[in-house]
């Protein structure tokens, strides 16, 4: 009886808590450079629902850290298939590793250890090195098979660097 | 769970063979039906009270006054301004790109291998590869000199912070040793912080350091040499009941790091301050203790001042006023002045003010509270923090030692491989002449890597003047630079370039009546890349003259991933003095001394072709009515030994 009380009682919190948690989300995201991508990365994990300033640049930081991720195995597969793109695509996966293995988790410890200042150079780096990505291509006067995936990535990284800079 | 307690039971899972457990359905079945009834409304209702308010509040949300439809979703075309949170003193020093915005990225130089080997430094501390940050624990026992330092040992950025170990004889050259602590206990797992020793009267090394918890919560945690007879000090033992300290009531979990040094009170307990903060007010706690294991905070805080933010890596140390040697700690009486310094977390900037410290209400007591710290003298204008000073007991100093970071793109730091430098180690005593401020030198150990020397004698600098100096290899050196000028024109200008501030002046190309004269180094040939370090006078309406002191990035790369701001200051000048200032210039870092060190500028520079052989040294004097007369003595600098 009590637990059925209890379960009735907790339910009901749910849609005040959603209220009072989107708001924030809502004006977080009005401060960032990419408003809708910033909203629906934020909306989609869950965890986004019950955060603070610092909860939602994690979740940004950790979408960043995904999307990095599926880069590389993207161009691992673009190796294979384009060897005239060998060089580009072999800076673009050094750049990308630097993002996943340097600046996601350097910003992820910052931001968990509340140094905020330390924190933003990972995701400030991450926005460069997906142009650097970019740019290797059109360096050597190729296409690149990664246009729709760097701009994603720098997108994403500065969403996730304006949501740091609310904490400085 | 082995009880029918439903009343008790949280989250509670059926037992699933468990039939007695199991309420008998007849009595529970009406209830139920009208129980699940009202849940189900209430459900219902207040999630349509939800979306009510939801769509009000999407129809308030369009800061700019425009409503939005209330069926848009976020995806309407608007672009939103991103608000910008940058310091308001200028430019912000937090991101390395001076950018307000986050949306825009500034392009990555095409760095070559060779600019970037070449930024390494010749007579700077710092590890062979790597992230470095604050210094930590600086002592002297046995013979050596021993630093430690926060480094990740697994990248060029911050993170997985550890303490780093480095020895000396003389401060200038120095032996890398292993680890001194790694972050293995639940109570740093998220990092070895920041800490300071205090070396007993018995001769025990007590080392205090925040540790970061499993739980990001911020403690502090005691250290000691497993062995003190090791003049080494390789291995370390963290004190079996840490932590020692956790934060106090009223203050943040994440806002309490950096004890210092210990000092003894009146009482003979020893006492240990931390920054932190309140609201927007900084302050400084002060613990007191008698074995470093259990504390007592004390009622009142050392001081505080509003505004300031996050006080980090506090400096507390007495200096004489009438002897040019240095203070332990725990030293107090007449004439004794105690420095207060604190980095600021808001603007990353160290700042310090002189004062008097009583011991017996515990109480520090700035001279001039209109420059209190954090409202008024920096340490050092440019690139530096998280100082940190100690009681050098081999030849009776006070030394000062701070992180210089990398002013550079991240990017660069990553492909480079490292990142950070410590300054060299300054000297710091009270100025007796001025009795306001505190003098920082180098360290006179650092002469010993002055190799040939140039002289100039009364060089003549007239108005627009560019003399280049013979000095042969002009990436490692030591300069020393005094000028004079024709005091009576100065005194019969009635006022000139009032409101002059370095950072906004124009740089070294911006000419005024008296200013801006100095040195040009790292300077390729036709100066398409430089440094100018210079002074400025101006004269404010009072009639009274001013002198800046100030490092010119602006032009120093062509690069446009670096900053390019220009620091610096005011820095008196006494009647009679002439004006003088001594650069360390050592690769991608310049540390310029004006006036004997009344006023320092540490800059990070990354010239793309004033590098190697190409990079030469000047004398100008850029000023429209005066003449100004230079003796220079530069030296060139062999590198240091650092493995």
């Amino acid at each position: 009886m009590k637990f059925f009380c209890l379960f009735i009682f907790l339910s009901l919190q749910t849609p005040l808590m959603v209220i009072g948690d989107r708001r924030l989300i809502e004006s977080t995201c009005k401060a960032t450079p990419s408003y809708s991508l910033c909203l629906s990365t934020l909306l989609s994990n869950p965890k986004s629902s019950s955060g603070d300033v610092s909860d939602l640049g994690l979740i940004m930081v950790g979408a960043t850290k995904v999307k990095a991720t599926q880069a590389i195995q993207h161009i691992k597969t673009l190796y294979r298939v384009h060897p005239e793109l060998r060089h580009s695509l072999n800076e673009c996966s050094q750049v990308y590793m630097a993002v996943v293995k340097a600046d996601v988790p350097s910003a992820v410890q910052a931001l968990d250890g509340g140094q905020p200042k330390f924190a933003e150079d990972g995701m400030a780096d991450t926005a460069v090195e997906a142009q650097a990505c970019e740019r290797s291509f059109s360096g050597r006067g190729q296409k690149s098979p990664l246009t729709q995936m760097n701009k994603d990535i720098e997108n994403v990284a500065n969403v996730a660097r304006a949501i740091i800079r609310m904490l400085l | 769970m082995t009880t029918t307690d439903l009343e008790h039971a949280t989250s509670y899972s059926p037992l699933p063979d468990s039939d007695h457990h199991r309420p008998p359905p007849s009595q529970w079945r009406r209830p139920i039906t009208l129980l699940s009834g009202i849940f189900l409304f209430m459900l219902l209702f207040s999630s349509l009270i939800a979306l009510v308010i939801n769509q009000h509040g999407q129809q308030q949300i369009a800061g700019d006054g425009t409503p939005l439809s209330s069926n848009s979703a976020p995806a309407a075309k608007k672009v939103l301004e991103p608000i910008s949170r940058g310091v308001s003193q200028g430019v912000s020093e937090k991101s390395n790109f001076q950018l307000s915005s986050a949306a825009a990225v500034v392009e990555t130089y095409p760095w070559t291998n060779a600019m970037l080997s070449w930024q390494r430094t010749g007579f700077h501390f710092q590890p062979p590869k790597n992230w470095m940050n604050d210094p930590n624990g600086p002592l002297y026992h046995m013979g050596w000199y021993h630093l430690f330092y926060q480094y990740n040992p697994d990248a060029a950025v911050w993170g997985n912070i550890t303490w780093g170990h480095a020895i000396s004889t003389d401060l200038i050259n120095w032996y890398h040793l292993p680890f001194a602590m790694v972050p293995d206990q639940w109570y740093d797992i998220k990092g070895v912080w920041t800490g300071s020793a205090t070396i007993l009267p018995d001769g025990q090394i007590v080392m205090m350091y925040t540790g970061d918890t499993n739980e990001e919560v911020q403690v502090q945690n005691l250290a000691y040499p497993a062995n003190l007879s090791d003049p080494l000090l390789l291995d370390w033992v963290k004190y079996s009941g840490n932590p020692v300290l956790t934060p106090p009531p009223g203050i943040g979990s994440k806002d309490f790091r950096d004890p210092t040094t210990a000092w003894v009170g009146p009482n003979g307990k020893w006492r240990v301050a931390l920054g932190t903060k309140v609201n927007k007010t900084g302050i400084t706690l002060v613990y007191e203790t008698t074995d470093f294991t259990s504390y007592e905070l004390l009622d009142e805080v050392l001081h505080a001042v509003p505004g300031t933010g996050m006080w980090e890596c506090v400096d507390f140390y007495p200096v004489s006023t009438t002897e040019s040697n240095g203070l332990d700690t725990s030293v107090n009486g007449p004439g004794i002045k105690h420095v207060l310094k604190s980095s600021l977390d808001d603007n990353k900037h160290d700042y310090y003010a002189l004062g008097t410290y009583d011991p017996i209400s515990n109480k520090w007591t700035p001279d001039n509270p209109d420059l209190d710290v954090g409202i008024g003298l920096r340490v050092d204008y440019g690139k530096y923090y998280a100082s940190k000073s100690f009681y050098d007991q081999n030849k009776q100093r006070r030394l000062l030692l701070g992180w210089t970071g990398e002013t550079d793109s991240e990017a660069a730091d990553i492909l480079k491989g490292w990142a950070s430098l410590q300054t060299i180690p300054r000297e710091v005593v009270f100025d007796k002449k001025t009795g306001k401020n505190i003098l920082q030198w180098p360290i006179k150990e650092v002469e010993k890597l002055r190799s040939k020397s140039t002289v100039y004698k009364k060089v003549l600098l007239e108005p627009g003047s560019l003399v280049p100096l013979d000095i042969g290899a002009a990436t490692q050196l030591d300069i020393i630079a005094t000028f004079d000028i024709d005091s009576t024109v100065l005194e019969a200008a009635l006022e000139a370039d009032v409101g002059y501030n370095c950072t906004t002046s124009g740089g070294s190309s911006s000419r005024g009546a008296f200013g801006p004269f100095g040195l040009v180094v790292l300077a390729d040939e036709s100066r398409t890349e430089q440094t100018p370090v210079y002074f400025y006078i101006a004269k404010g309406t009072d009639g009274v003259a001013s002198t800046y002191f100030c490092a010119d990035q602006s032009k120093s790369s062509t690069a446009s991933d670096v900053v390019k701001l220009i620091y610096g200051s005011t820095v008196p000048v006494l009647d009679g003095e002439n004006f003088s200032m001594r650069l360390l210039v050592d690769h991608s870092i310049v540390e310029s001394f004006g006036q004997g060190g009344r006023t320092v500028i540490t800059s990070r520079v990354y010239p793309t072709k004033a590098i190697y052989s190409a990079a030469k040294v000047f004398l100008f004097n850029n000023a429209t009515g005066i003449t100004v007369t230079a003796n220079v003595n530069a030296w060139n600098m062999d590198s240091a030994n650092i493995k």
